[in-house]
């Protein structure tokens, strides 16, 4: 499992994708791929590339899920994925108490997927540094 | 010897640091320096959190919101309280320090209740204690937040606060033997280094 984190706009995507080639990536938005559509992806040799998933984050805690769990269970599921982050916790700490939650515990997710990833990318204008 | 460590919410870098200082301490009376003043339930989680991380590393708690150097004195009372011995031929033991977190301390300066301080006289008090109370120990270590990053404009005074601590980090960095930003829990070095 890999991690690509960075700011907003920062050409994540863009970085994978020249990377690993962008027929060989299938990317899902925001979301997790259901697990027949994952299947489907690994029987074309396909890596599945989870893009945006701080938006998922927020999604699956106003949904009231728990994106820890889940995020975990897809990358043991699927040791070859790629998981792509914004970092949003470089700010002032909000007022909104969900803004708050959501925060913390997309930075808890992306360390707890740093500490397991074969490798961590930062990317900065563009440029992706290897920081594991 | 003073370290810096920056990261922003959810950074990982209180784990971080407080281990790193573990690390470092060697045989040094630890310290822990607890600016957060707790006004509610989610405070008392986010103390709560911090010291199940400290538990059992051995870490001596100094609350001290505000005039940081004042903890020195803190330590000295603890220190003959328990009749610490110190080494052969030191006037007082070897001590290191974590103090957590810089935009507390800095927030606390500068507003209670209203703006008292701005940004400048905040840190220039700020840098002066610090220097003052690193003067005490061996090893300080300050875990400070990234706040600079979300390109949102607030009103008047939180953006004196964040100006405020801007001049705390860059006036602390200059000090500073190293400093080491957490992203993703991963300590990536900025200045100096072991």
């Amino acid at each position: 499992m890999r991690l690509i984190i960075g700011g907003y706009s920062q050409g994540k995507l863009r970085y994978v994708l020249q990377r690993w080639g962008a027929e060989v990536c299938r990317v899902w938005d925001g979301e997790l791929p259901r697990e027949e559509q994952a299947q489907e992806a690994a029987a074309g040799g396909r890596i599945p590339v989870v893009n945006h998933l701080h938006s998922l984050v927020k999604k699956r805690l106003e949904q009231g899920g728990c994106p820890e769990e889940e995020i975990a269970a897809f990358a043991q599921q699927h040791p070859d994925c790629v998981f792509i982050s914004d970092e949003i916790g470089n700010g002032i700490v909000p007022m909104d108490a969900f803004e708050r939650e959501y925060r913390e515990r997309t930075g808890r997710i992306q360390v707890e997927l740093a500490n397991r990833a074969e490798e961590v990318v930062r990317v900065l204008c563009g440029i992706g540094q290897r920081i594991k | 010897m003073l370290t810096v460590i920056t990261g922003g919410s959810g950074s990982g870098k209180s784990a971080f640091a407080e281990k790193y200082v573990t690390e470092i301490a060697g045989e040094s009376r630890k310290y822990y320096l607890a600016t957060m003043q707790v006004f509610d339930r989610e405070g008392q989680e986010k103390v709560d959190r911090h010291r199940q991380l400290r538990s059992g590393k051995g870490f001596h708690t100094i609350e001290q919101p505000t005039a940081i150097y004042e903890a020195l004195e803190k330590m000295r009372a603890m220190e003959r309280e328990e009749a610490v011995r110190t080494p052969a031929g030191e006037a007082e033991p070897d001590r290191a320090a974590l103090l957590e977190c810089m935009s507390n301390l800095a927030a606390n300066e500068m507003f209670s209740g209203e703006l008292t301080r701005t940004g400048e006289e905040t840190a220039d008090k700020i840098l002066r204690e610090v220097e003052q109370l690193s003067r005490g120990l061996q090893h300080l270590v300050i875990v400070t937040n990234n706040v600079f990053e979300d390109g949102v404009t607030y009103d008047a005074s939180t953006m004196e606060y964040i100006r405020g601590l801007g001049s705390i980090n860059a006036g602390l960095a200059a000090m500073a033997d190293e400093v080491i930003e957490v992203v993703a829990g991963i300590p990536l070095p900025v200045k100096g280094g072991r």
